[in-house]
């Protein structure tokens, strides 16, 4: 049986709210790149993005007890990064040195602490091949797919329909909508698995 | 060496759920169960990392990103959290949650959650009532000379400790019964939610008791 939610994340958010800080890790690596993108088009200094990024999610954990889901967790979430760029923006034009600082959470006291990023890679020629390839390899995938296959994943990912808007557009059982878009999936990662392993294996 | 059967097919297993649960449609023992293999497994993080790089991709090129960046991001997060507070938010009541979840077919489970629903309120009350009590013990040889600068101290700072020789008015902190019981009613869920956390919780939940003989203590 499944658990219908309006919210795909509201398990995520209960868990987190039970005080699994692990779980909101899973919130972290789905949302983070939509997150940085956002941010990206509001401030121009590239080197910023990720550090407000990162405060974005941990004002999100922060607050997280007084989600009542009365939106979806991303558009709270998306909210939070929207003040959080501005916020940076309105502090950057007051005080420059100050804002970074705190942005950075730099700790004087603590040599091995490191709470903002290193100055991005993102933008480096090696990054941006990476990411080009990466695109490419999925849009490849995608396409030597089976209809059944790409169309599933497809009104999941990009129409954002739930299984069950699915299965009457494709006219089948919900099991068959989940089996289809789990496998459309790993027949997706596993061509992007050489470009997503490290050497020794394990990333995360 | 070729992964075993029951590996591979335990494997498939964990990736279906998390397939399902990124599109929020995994059941609660799914769920449960892809929360403890997110902290023990590396392949599963991956795993949830490539589904869900792949579903921005579909969405946008410009959303693919080099994995490095990625990790180096979730790295310094949890850094970060690991400074931070646990968050734990109260759960609603049984009644509440009853209203708003479809039945669940586990009958046995349902009926548990119920008789602990209906003790968790006054089980919580008593609870603080304890404390408070605990709470006087510890302020009480002070406020008797043992250590007056402390006491004085304690009395010129905190509404709790001007009274301290009436328990009542120090259980009360010098509020109206009212305005106790507000207190009381609005602090239950949290108890509530610390105590279930510290049952249930596959890892230590530190220190709820000692949050709870903050609130009796005097700000200094």
């Amino acid at each position: 049986m499944t658990m219908l939610n309006p919210d795909p994340d509201a398990a995520l958010v209960e868990r987190v709210k039970q005080g699994d800080v692990r779980a909101f890790e899973m919130l972290v690596v789905k949302y983070q790149r939509r997150i940085e993108r956002l941010i990206g088009r509001m401030v121009r200094d590239v080197d910023l993005v990720a550090d407000i990024a990162q405060e974005t999610f941990i004002r999100a954990y922060r607050a997280l007890p007084q989600f009542r889901a009365e939106s979806a967790f991303y558009t709270w979430l998306y909210r939070i990064a929207v003040n959080t760029a501005k916020k940076a923006l309105v502090d950057l034009k007051r005080d420059p040195v100050t804002t970074l600082t705190a942005l950075q959470g730099a700790d004087d006291d603590d040599e091995t602490y490191r709470g903002g990023l290193e100055p991005t890679d993102g933008e480096t020629p090696e990054a941006l091949l990476a990411s080009k390839e990466i695109a490419a390899t999925v849009n490849a995938a995608i396409a030597a797919l089976s209809e059944d296959l790409r169309q599933a994943i497809t009104l999941r990912e990009i129409e954002g329909l739930s299984y069950e808007e699915i299965s009457d557009v494709m006219n089948c059982p919900i099991g068959t909508v989940r089996s289809r878009i789990f496998r459309a999936r790993e027949a997706i990662a596993e061509r992007l698995r050489p470009l997503l392993d490290t050497r020794e294996g394990n990333r995360w | 060496m070729s992964q075993p059967d029951s590996d591979r097919s335990s494997s498939e297993s964990s990736r279906r759920i998390l397939s399902a649960l990124a599109d929020g449609d995994a059941t609660s023992g799914e769920a449960e169960r892809a929360f403890v293999a997110w902290r023990e497994d590396a392949q599963v993080r991956a795993t949830w990392h490539a589904y869900h790089l792949i579903g921005d991709v579909l969405r946008s090129d410009d959303l693919a990103c080099a994995p490095e960046a990625n990790e180096a991001f979730l790295v310094a997060l949890r850094a970060r959290l690991a400074d931070e507070p646990v968050v734990l938010a109260p759960e609603p009541r049984a009644a509440e949650a009853a209203a708003a979840q479809p039945a669940v077919a586990n009958a046995p489970a349902g009926a548990a959650t119920r008789a602990r629903g209906r003790w968790q309120g006054p089980m919580a009350m008593a609870a603080g009532f304890l404390v408070v009590i605990g709470g006087l013990n510890i302020v009480r040889p002070f406020s008797h000379g043992g250590n007056a600068s402390l006491a004085s101290n304690a009395g010129a700072s905190s509404p709790l400790a001007t009274g301290a020789n009436d328990p009542a008015v120090v259980a009360a902190g010098q509020q109206t019964p009212a305005q106790t019981k507000a207190a009381a009613d609005q602090l239950a869920p949290y108890l509530a939610a610390h105590r279930q956390s510290a049952m249930n919780a596959p890892f230590q939940m530190p220190g709820s008791d000692l949050r709870n003989v903050s609130l009796v203590q005097p700000a200094q």
